[in-house]
């Protein structure tokens, strides 16, 4: 962009194309912010005063909104029900996952690409075609209504892109690693365990972050395979409180903000996690 | 090596298994158990009674079931065709590290950590025709408060743009494969005078082939399994005219129609392996496993 000497009308046009170039990079910015800053907003402000005006400033930032909805929405219980999921999933999945990534990272054996392929594979099925065997199965184990077994549900949709992410993470680890723990007297499980597994904790920190923002926010399972607020996650709270109180706009903002506050702190501690995860196909391919 | 600290079949057979047991609950027994009941008559309980391909020929005989497949495409041309072209715009504008290039990269990415329920809840919000911010613009404007989400007319553009604006995703994957492009390119082109355009189009652009295809490709596999957003913001009316493949499965499964429902799963799951395969087809052999995958 800089440094070619020219006429006028080539700075001009210069000019003009960093112009366009931030109206661009400003309108997105703009769309990723202004939806969130204006519900943070009408989370402060009064029931009338959302009515009366969708751009005013709260007259006195209003903390009952967040009272009530707490109160009111069993907020506390939701939040408990979507950690207790959140965290299952996490540790299920990432021992699931690390246990296959081992032996299909570390091992030579006959038909691994071929199940390393299938496993990926995954990651094209559209998972809300299986509503009815999902339901159907979940029924019959008797397992309806079960935190559990979200916690299953979300462990298996993500193994695909888990195995993808641990797989290529312990594919770069130096074999001279283990073969140095080999000759130490390592055994197999101790390779996992003592060698492999702490040399792949970043990959497992980032299969991990995903599967958390997956399981927090995952609505359509949880639709289908709760019904009681014993096994309801914070999704289904928030999306119930609207028909709930159907003229409290203002303290159904405050839950919505609460309920994407884990999500956004996850992603604003280990967003250069995440978006390593995300680019690892990308810059390999 | 094969004795010391090396694995058995039955040692390797058995880190295999929690995987291979998630796997096969919920990938491998609901794939094969969604062809079958396709071919029957059921309702959920009972036997399930062979029919053969009669759920297909009701299911695409049904104007709902046909609109649905019309607006999965809808979706999946918009998010193929102007969410990645706009995500590779601003991929190729990041690319060159203007200031504050890293900030934006995490901000634009940050709406796709947020629930669609809050999203669609805070988007529905916003095209509320009493106290949403579009109809305040419009009022400020001195037009005519409109509903979005419930006139027919602009119901699907309202959820479509409520989403397809979200360019995080793709733009991560693309400014990846944009910084990855050499920089000796670029210099060889300046030196050869060509002016940023230029090099944008002529070096950026093709360079960026194998990513555009896999991004378009993965965008319009996920428009045609479209299903959260429009389920929370319209539940697919009004009169049906947002509704998607996604929807009328759930809703004949609620009305127990089961055998229907699992038609309708594989129609799906056929719609959008038949898109991934005619878009490397049409736009080039790249395997989109190889990227977005592996």
């Amino acid at each position: 962009m800089s440094g070619t000497p020219g006429s006028g009308g080539l700075r001009a046009g210069a000019a003009l194309a960093v112009l366009l170039k931030w109206i661009v990079l400003v309108f997105f910015l703009a769309v990723a912010v202004l939806p969130l800053a204006w519900l943070v907003l009408n989370s402060f402000k009064t029931n009338l005063e959302i009515q009366s005006s969708p751009f005013s400033l709260p007259a006195r930032p209003d903390f009952e909104n967040y009272a009530n909805a707490v109160a009111l929405a069993d907020l506390p219980r939701l939040f408990l029900n979507s950690v207790i999921v959140a965290v299952g999933t996490v540790f299920l999945n990432l021992v699931a996952s690390s246990m296959a990534g081992f032996v299909l990272a570390r091992e030579s054996w006959k038909g691994r690409e071929t199940v390393r392929t299938v496993l990926e594979a995954g990651v094209l099925v559209p998972i809300l075609a299986f509503m009815v065997p999902y339901f159907t199965l979940v029924t019959r184990l008797g397992l309806y209504d079960k935190l559990v077994t979200l916690v299953l549900v979300y462990a298996a949709i993500n193994v695909p892109v888990s195995i993808f992410l641990v797989t290529s993470f312990m594919r770069a680890i130096p074999k001279e690693m283990e073969e140095a723990a080999i000759i130490d007297g390592c055994s197999f499980v101790q390779r996992f365990t003592k060698v492999v597994l702490p040399l792949s904790r970043s990959g497992l920190v980032t299969a991990g972050t995903f599967c958390f923002i997956y399981a927090w926010n995952e609505f359509l399972m949880a639709m289908l395979l709760t019904s009681s607020i014993s096994a309801r996650t914070i999704q289904l709270g928030i999306r119930f409180f609207t028909s709930q109180f159907i003229t409290d706009y203002a303290g159904m903002f405050a839950a919505i903000v609460l309920s994407i506050l884990p999500s956004v702190l996850a992603y604003v501690f280990l967003h250069n996690k995440i978006i390593a995860g995300l680019t690892a196909g990308a810059v390999k391919g | 090596m094969k004795n010391r600290g090396g694995g058995s079949a039955f040692k390797i057979a058995a880190f295999l298994v929690p995987v291979g047991v998630l796997f096969a609950a919920f990938f491998l027994y609901p794939f094969v158990f969604t062809l079958f009941a396709s071919l029957t008559r059921w309702r959920g309980i009972g036997a399930m009674r062979f029919i053969g391909l009669g759920n297909f020929g009701r299911l695409l005989g049904d104007p709902t079931f046909r609109l649905a497949i019309r607006n999965n495409v809808t979706w999946a041309l918009a998010a193929g065709f102007v969410q990645v072209p706009l995500a590779a715009l601003v991929a190729i504008l990041l690319a060159r590290r203007p200031r504050g290039w890293k900030f934006l990269r995490t901000v634009y990415f940050l709406p796709n950590v947020i629930s669609t329920v809050a999203l669609a809840m805070v988007w529905s919000a916003l095209y509320n025709p009493q106290y949403g911010f579009f109809n305040g613009l419009l009022k400020l404007a001195g037009f005519e408060a409109r509903n979005f989400l419930g006139d027919p007319s602009t119901a699907l553009l309202s959820v479509i743009v409520s989403s397809v604006l979200y360019i995080g995703y793709f733009m991560i994957i693309l400014l990846a494969a944009a910084m990855n492009i050499p920089q000796e390119l670029y210099e060889a082109a300046k030196i050869d005078g060509a002016n940023a355009f230029q090099q944008e189009f002529l070096i950026t652009v093709p360079m960026l082939r194998g990513t555009l295809v896999t991004s378009i490709t993965l965008a319009m596999a996920y428009g045609m399994r479209h299903f959260e957003a429009t389920f929370l913001m319209t539940g697919g009316g009004p009169a049906y005219s947002t509704t998607t493949m996604g929807i009328d499965l759930f809703l004949k499964m609620d009305a127990l129609r089961y055998s229907e429902a699992s038609a309708a799963g594989v129609i799906l799951i056929l719609l959008g392996t038949v898109v991934i395969v005619a878009i490397r087809k049409i736009l080039g052999n790249k395997d989109p496993m190889s990227e977005a995958g592996q």
